[in-house]
């Protein structure tokens, strides 16, 4: 069931076109990685979608409904921004105490449990938090609202591993057990290569990619084996990667595999693996760079 | 209506904001004054002259700064718990509209502390203010219920500009009104007319006043929302 539906959604701010007639749907119970680079349109797309900013032009459907000024929809969704502003002087503790006002199914224990496995201090002033510790908050306020719809932006900005780990983990351990959509935008990609069920891909405003995870993986295979071997394969293809280790190499390269090519693998001795979502995401990113850059010149 | 009350308690939950800092304001504002007074009339300086002093105006200017931040900072937050413009609004001057009526009350018991004992034993006077004590002490209570009023919504409706339109359009606000009001005073003394308009001031004594400052606290209230209902976080 499609939960949000944003048709021609156009941002313009000033000078610069944030949004460009974006298209999209997005499903229930779904993990969505919402990815671009810097300035994409990421944080803008979920402003307007949560009703916190407004279209320039566009519609924007959320359970059917303009989520703008609009109390039925706007409690079924949680997005605490990147840079997210707190009362004056306000304390983890407090934050977390209003955000327990807000969502209808907000789950106390989970987010006592979060406070505990963050280590996040609860009465510093937010003012005074690290921007990890400041992270924290954020994605405590997220999962714990368990929001239908809940979208996280960039949220492991000054986590350390561990603690990117901690979110990594319980976000999948509840969504297993309290099914959502959520949105996650991110850029470390691979990081959350194993988490997004589907990827969105923004650049300069408009939708790059709107894939299942698996199908972009198809679009790329990694050929691993003899050196020698791997380089008469990929002859003639386009490579994104290369890595080798002595006499070994592994190739990617881009182009979905024929079933030619895979018993031209088999005989030739050469294993495939899984690609990094990562170097295809940089490489199709990169590609529509190239597109209308004829009469400015390739950036590389 | 639950979510517009529950944003009045998201104000409460860090009490700090709206209770404890106005209370040590008003409570170190009060100290200070009698402490001077009391060291005035150990100087020498009979009882027969009464003093008064400004000090009671400390919390509500503290006010228009509370106004200031619920937006700049309360309401990108409220944002974060999709709280809608409009519960936010409500919420907030419902908060506000609380606090003032504590502080009102405050402020008429004080002055009631101060009628029964003749200024603290010492004629020195902090809440009671003869002219506003004319009508009684209800009058006075809802004069500096709608003062603490105008003080939060001057604060916030200053905040709601500048959040919206950015702080040229605020600088350019502010200006604009010195301008009306100067343009105001230079009509006054060209016409000759400040007697009649001290007299209008005289003859409308407390409780016009009152109404007055309350018809400019919901003047600024209807122009804010407009503006805030636009604004972004």
């Amino acid at each position: 069931m499609t939960v949000i539906d944003v048709t021609g959604l156009t941002k313009r701010y000033r000078d610069t076109l944030a949004l460009d007639r974006v298209d999209l749907t997005f499903a229930e119970n779904t993990i969505y990685g919402l990815l671009g680079r810097n300035g994409a349109g990421k944080t803008t797309l979920m402003s307007i979608i949560t009703g916190q900013n407004l279209a320039t032009s566009g519609d924007v459907r959320v359970y059917g409904q303009d989520p703008y000024e609009n109390p039925a929809v706007l409690r079924r969704m949680c997005f605490v921004r990147e840079s997210q502003k707190y009362p004056d002087d306000a304390t983890p503790r407090h934050a977390l105490r209003m955000a327990r006002l807000f969502f209808p199914r907000w789950d106390q224990d989970l987010a006592d449990d979060l406070v505990a496995q963050f280590r996040l201090p609860m009465t510093k002033t937010i003012k005074k938090l690290s921007r990890g510790q400041l992270s924290m908050v954020g994605v405590i306020i997220g999962l714990a609202s368990r929001a239908e719809l809940t979208f996280f932006d960039e949220p492991y900005l000054g986590l350390d591993a561990t603690a990117r780990q901690i979110f990594y983990d319980r976000l999948l351990e509840d969504y297993a057990e309290h099914p959502r959509t959520v949105v996650l935008s991110s850029h470390l990609i691979d990081e959350v290569a194993n988490l997004i069920e589907r990827v969105v891909l923004l650049d300069r405003g408009s939708v790059l990619l709107d894939e299942e995870t698996d199908a972009v993986r198809d679009r790329a295979t990694t050929v691993v084996g003899e050196a020698a071997a791997v380089d008469a394969f990929v002859a003639g293809r386009e490579v994104l990667h290369r890595e080798g280790l002595g006499r070994v190499a592994s190739v990617t390269v881009f182009g979905a595999l024929t079933a030619a090519d895979r018993s031209t693998l088999r005989t030739a001795g050469l294993e495939t693996s899984p690609v990094s979502l990562q170097q295809l995401v940089v490489r199709l990113t990169q590609q529509s760079a190239d597109a209308p850059a004829s009469s400015e010149g390739v950036p590389r | 209506m639950n979510r517009t009350l529950n944003v009045a308690r998201m104000q409460l939950v860090n009490k700090q904001t709206f209770v404890w800092v106005p209370a040590l304001v008003l409570v170190g504002a009060l100290a200070v004054t009698l402490a001077v007074y009391a060291i005035l009339r150990s100087s020498g300086i009979t009882g027969d002259t009464p003093f008064y002093g400004g000090g009671a105006q400390a919390p509500l200017w503290y006010f228009a700064v509370v106004g200031a931040q619920a937006l700049t900072l309360t309401f990108p937050f409220s944002q974060a718990m999709s709280v809608s413009r409009r519960e936010f609004f409500a919420g907030t001057l419902l908060i506000a509209l609380a606090t003032s009526a504590a502080l009102a009350l405050a402020f008429v018991a004080g002055g009631l502390v101060e009628e029964a004992t003749g200024g603290w034993g010492m004629n020195g006077y902090f809440f009671k203010l003869d002219w506003l004590w004319t009508a009684g002490p209800v009058v006075a209570g809802l004069f500096y219920l709608a003062l603490a009023m105008l003080f939060f919504i001057v604060g916030f409706a200053g905040a709601t500009v500048y959040k919206r339109f950015g702080p040229v359009a605020l600088t350019a606000v502010i200006l604009g009104v010195l301008v009306i009001l100067v343009a105001a005073l230079w009509l006054v003394g060209a016409l000759d007319a400040w007697q009649t308009v001290f007299g209008t001031i005289a003859d409308a004594g407390p409780i016009g006043l009152t109404l007055a400052i309350a018809a400019l606290v919901v003047v600024l209230a209807g122009v804010s929302f407009p503006v805030l209902r636009r604004a972004t976080p």
